[in-house]
């Protein structure tokens, strides 16, 4: 019980030898033949179905005593589904997500609440009815690709991003993406939502990636779609040199998630809450190489440096 | 034309050069195999009525029936190329590959025009079907009694017999509903993308599965194609380097880098690599102008307060847009107020 607890420290001796990665050439990148072959040696067939539901993640990760967003209610049955009364259950601002949603669909976002009405960031009302239907569809599988037949409502409280990093974004929540080998966290960016990309951290569409220096936790570019940029288009904030508040936080959730889980190569999603500081909201089994391009870094070297032998 | 090509090839790096290479050479074996491939060409309009119950890949490239499924391991192979050497996104696993069998069975010619009719009335109907909110089976159903009647029409236009057996009409209605599939997930765009990439490396597969070349394999032994393929998708799946369209992916990294270095070595030096940066990308990386705030309380004085103020450019004039300079080239300073802080008001 206490082992699970006890905190395994961050690697600092590899993460120092990431620092030159001089390797020029076609082999310090990974590509996705590679990554897959990693996923195939590392991340246990078990681990990545548990990956993929948020809930058994979340249960997962608690049991290590890493950092998560709260729970509201998890809604897996109709039965339950009946017995929940969303004016009586829900908090003033919350997020309800599909356990095996995928790429941000079916979530719905609520940021305040007048009687028994709460409104979406865009300021649409959001009526009971309104919001049990969404559930019903969430529950009935409605946003879980076409193999789910059913799944499971995550209702969690609404996460306020850190004021350090909401003065950068117009609206949105950014959201760090650590990938790590093990314990070890090799690379990292954070996803800045702009006005174009309509509040949400999604590289596609065309939300911010920056790329952050693993040991000062400081950004040292940004692109939009392939184009750096060293300001915010929004708000005109400077975005390099920017230092993520809780860095050192940061690395010691994204180090321990891996193994929490069961996976060994694993890319951690965090973001940074105005109370709480740094919190894991998902674990992906699947990590995307985008990153690379993002960071101008070759994930391959990186591995390597963790003693990892390419053959 | 020419000239572009010549300066994005002094503009490559070493890193980008070797499997440039690579891939030229893997480019001109496929292309030497296609060209066999049509060179074995007999008819490409002959339709299947006018052979006379001989079977079409017979009649046209000399392939007996009993040996399509001998070319199947090649089409496999071409396909495993594809996904993991060059990486190509097709639709599904090997349709490509049952695509270019198809093709085989209905004409080099027809097999294309009745695949493409029978996505196109599939596209049109799709959305009604879904309407009915059916299963996958019966969606699938429906789409082959379509795809039939698509046959029998296109029988009555050309007035013949076309043939055609039960597999290319599978294939077809398989085809149809990826590509809705497609569509629904990243939209029209990366789909069409997609369905053209599917399509080319079916022509590619067909043609090479034709040529002299694996005719000859087949004739030799039956035992032989197999086992040869066998062999290269086994070398070629433990294939763990960067697909060619990677190395098209990740090619920033290095030409960056390069710039840097040489930066550092000299920072006079003109930035050889890249083209001289216009005005539009000036501006288009360039920090929004600060001031325009709008003041409505004494609570917007606040500092660190965000202000965000929308404010639409109505074009009217096209001068407005063109960047405005003095005599030295400076850019000219904007008469608005800037109100950095209250003491400012």
């Amino acid at each position: 019980m206490f082992g699970l607890l006890r905190k395994k420290p961050v690697n600092y001796d590899a993460l120092s030898k990431l620092r030159p990665p001089q390797l020029d050439g076609v082999d310090e990148i990974l590509g996705i033949n590679m990554r897959n072959a990693l996923i195939q040696k590392y991340n246990p067939r078990s681990a990545i179905e548990r990956a993929r539901d948020k809930v058994a993640a979340k249960v997962a990760l608690e049991a290590a005593g890493i950092a998560c967003t709260g729970t509201v209610a998890v809604i897996d049955s109709h039965q339950k589904l009946a017995e929940f009364k969303a004016s009586r259950d829900m908090p003033d601002a919350w997020a309800i997500k599909p356990a095996r949603g995928s790429q941000g669909d079916g979530i719905l976002l609520a940021v305040r609440r007048e009687g028994n009405t709460w409104f979406k960031g865009s300021g649409a009302p959001l009526t009971e009815e309104t919001v049990m239907h969404h559930i019903q569809k969430v529950v009935d599988g409605g946003f879980s690709g076409d193999s789910a037949a059913e799944d499971a409502a995550l209702i969690e409280p609404l996460i306020i991003a850190d004021p350090a990093l909401s003065r950068i974004v117009p609206e949105g929540l950014p959201d760090l993406r650590v990938i790590s080998l093990h314990y070890t966290p090799l690379m990292a960016m954070v996803r800045l939502p702009t006005l174009e990309s309509d509040g949400k951290a999604n590289l596609h569409q065309r939300a911010i990636g920056a790329g952050i220096d693993m040991v000062t936790g400081k950004i040292t570019r940004a692109v939009v779609k392939g184009t750096p940029i060293t300001h915010h288009p929004d708000t005109g904030e400077l975005l390099i040199g920017f230092e993520i508040p809780g860095w050192e936080r940061v690395l010691e959730l994204a180090s321990r998630c891996g193994p929490a889980v069961g996976l060994g190569y694993c890319g951690a999603d965090i973001v940074l809450d105005v109370n709480d500081g740094p919190l894991v909201i998902e674990v992906n089994a699947h990590p995307g190489i985008e990153i690379q391009n993002i960071c101008q870094a070759g994930l391959k070297v990186r591995i390597a440096a963790t003693g990892e032998d390419f053959r | 034309m020419i000239a572009r090509l010549r300066q994005t090839w002094e503009r490559a790096t070493p890193q980008v050069k070797r499997p440039f290479y690579v891939g030229i050479t893997v480019g001109f074996v496929l292309a030497v195999l296609v060209g066999l491939g049509i060179a074995n060409t007999d008819s490409f309009f002959a339709l299947p009525s006018s052979l006379e119950g001989v079977a079409t890949s017979q009649a046209i490239w000399g392939l007996k029936p009993s040996n399509l499924l001998m070319v199947l391991p090649l089409g496999a192979f071409l396909v495993v190329l594809a996904r993991s050497f060059v990486g190509v996104k097709a639709f599904g696993l090997f349709t490509p590959m049952l695509i270019a069998v198809a093709f085989l069975q209905i004409g080099p010619v027809m097999g294309p025009v009745v695949l493409c009719s029978s996505v196109l009335v599939g596209m049109i109907v799709t959305p009604s079907l879904l309407k009915l909110r059916m299963t996958r089976v019966g969606f699938l159903g429906v789409l082959i009694s379509l795809i039939v009647l698509v046959l029998v029409a296109m029988q009555l236009i050309f007035d013949v017999a076309l043939q055609v057996d039960a597999f290319p009409v599978i294939v077809c209605a398989l085809c149809v509903e990826r590509w809705w599939k497609q569509w629904g997930k990243d939209g029209a765009k990366p789909a069409a993308k997609m369905a053209f990439n599917t399509f080319i490396l079916a022509v590619i597969i067909e043609f090479v599965m034709v040529s002299d070349f694996a005719l000859a394999l087949i004739e030799a032994s039956p035992l032989l194609m197999p086992a040869f393929t066998a062999v290269a998708i086994g070398i070629l799946g433990r294939y763990r380097g960067l697909r060619l369209s990677e190395i098209h992916r990740f090619a920033p990294i290095w030409l960056e880098r390069r710039r840097k270095a040489r930066l550092s070595a000299n920072p006079d030096q003109l930035e050889l690599d890249l083209e001289p940066i216009t005005d539009e990308d000036r501006r288009a990386t360039a920090p929004p102008l600060e001031g325009m705030w709008v003041i409505d309380s004494p609570a917007d004085l606040h500092p660190g307060r965000r202000r965000r103020v929308p404010q639409p450019i109505i074009p009217n004039k096209e001068a407005q847009f063109e960047p405005r300079f003095d005599a030295l080239g400076r850019p000219l300073k904007h008469n608005a107020w800037i109100i950095r802080s209250a003491q400012d008001v």
